[in-house]
């Protein structure tokens, strides 16, 4: 069976490292969680803004737990999704891991800093970030 | 937890009105009636990309009806990546001019560095206050009269009407409300971190939080506070900054900070 791609709240998009992981033959969905919708105490101008971003997507749009739904249409195959920092997404593929290959594909970044760099505060990070975040991604070139 | 292993059918979803519909009826228990004018979209996403001025944004980004970009919920989504958006302005002009644009952009990257390394920290003080108080004296709750924009100070409310209408602010009006919030009624500012996060669009833990505890004092060096001439300096005619209708606001910076600080000492 084809890998399974979960699009996340932060990466509603096909346009991601994650999809040639998965290969050509990948099926991408995107789950509504009402409950972590509720939890989140999201409105419903962000709701409806969420549902369109899904929506324009084109992708199958299931309602309820996403580990329920996950593995019930994964079955054996693998599961896949962008990388984010959501410990929501992170507990999530938590519960999958024991029944299920899961694997979560970067997020290309702006800026690359060094392992180590001071975080303590923004322009320490940008000092060393600058470089990077000031090169196209296609062409190299920053002037 | 009940679920449907068919997706949803959205044959019939084609119009604004019939997304509406089809959201409400998927949050049964959503006391709210809201929509914002913005369109949630890859389209709608790219059309602001196209729009992008990285040149006038530096120079005008302050002001608010400067040439900002309003691509924030989209970015905050994923609809378009923030290499995208820089990407786009590099077409235009060089990295020198994109500068402050590509800056205010890696702001997201750094606080979501921050998250990925410290997801604790999006909702705890991230240090102490430098406001003289310590958080047991900031309330833990938000007042109902700012929650609905009637706090009785003109711009503040304009600010909180165009957040509960639209789901997005510019980011200066953003301070202003934090700044009111956490100095003026003195409230925790996680309790205003989640009302924005129930409201913007592009409302995200990392950038959001932190942001508010930059303007709290606990991810700072001082907090963040503001007048009213400021207010005027980067508003127009739109925002109502008549000082009988603003004088909470009012003042030099140094009368306003021994009103909000009483226990710092003054700077000579």
């Amino acid at each position: 069976m084809s890998a399974l791609v979960w699009v996340n709240l932060d990466n509603i998009t096909l346009d991601h490292p994650v999809m040639d992981a998965a290969g050509s033959e990948a099926r991408a969905i995107f789950i509504w969680d009402g409950a972590e919708m509720n939890a989140r105490h999201y409105s419903l101008k962000r709701r409806v803004f969420i549902f369109e971003c899904v929506q324009d997507l084109g992708v199958p749009i299931y309602v309820g737990d996403p580990v329920d739904i996950l593995s019930a249409l994964a079955e054996e195959a693998d599961i896949l999704t962008a990388h984010t920092p959501d410990p929501y997404v992170r507990d999530v593929l938590a519960d999958l891991r024991d029944t299920h290959t899961v694997r979560v594909i970067d997020t290309p970044t702006l800026a690359v800093v060094p392992a180590g760099t001071d975080t303590g505060r923004f322009f320490r990070f940008w000092n060393k970030a600058k470089r990077s975040a000031l090169t196209h991604s296609q062409t190299g070139t920053s002037s | 937890m009940t679920h449907q292993l068919a997706p949803l059918d959205l044959s019939n979803v084609t119009s604004r009105d019939a997304i509406v519909a089809q959201v409400k009826a998927l949050s049964p228990n959503l006391d709210d009636v809201v929509v914002s004018p913005l369109r949630g979209g890859r389209e709608a996403a790219m059309a602001r990309l196209e729009a992008l001025d990285p040149q006038g944004y530096g120079k005008t980004r302050n002001h608010l009806d400067g040439a900002v970009t309003q691509l924030s919920a989209y970015i905050r989504h994923g609809v378009v990546s923030p290499v995208d958006v820089r990407d786009r302005a590099l077409d235009q002009v060089d990295g020198k001019r994109a500068e402050k644009f590509i800056q205010q952009l890696a702001w997201r990257d750094y606080w979501h560095v921050l998250y990925a390394a410290h997801p604790e920290r999006v909702w705890t003080d991230m240090e102490g206050y430098k406001t003289g108080f310590t958080a047991r004296d900031y309330a833990d709750d938000l007042p109902e009269d700012v929650a609905c924009g009637e706090t009785g100070v003109a711009v503040i409310d304009y600010f909180i009407g165009q957040l509960l209408a639209t789901g997005w602010l510019h980011n200066r009006a953003r301070l202003y409300i934090a700044a009111y919030v956490c100095h003026w009624r003195r409230v925790k500012w996680q309790a205003g971190a989640q009302w924005f996060l129930t409201h913007l669009l592009d409302g995200d833990p990392a950038s959001n939080n932190f942001s508010w505890q930059w303007v709290a004092s606990t991810f700072s060096h001082k907090p963040y506070y503001f007048n009213l001439e400021n207010v005027q300096n980067f508003t127009g005619p739109d925002v109502d900054t008549a000082f009988n209708r603003n004088k909470d606001l009012a003042g030099s910076y140094e009368d306003i900070a021994a009103k909000l600080f009483p226990h710092l000492e003054a700077k000579p």
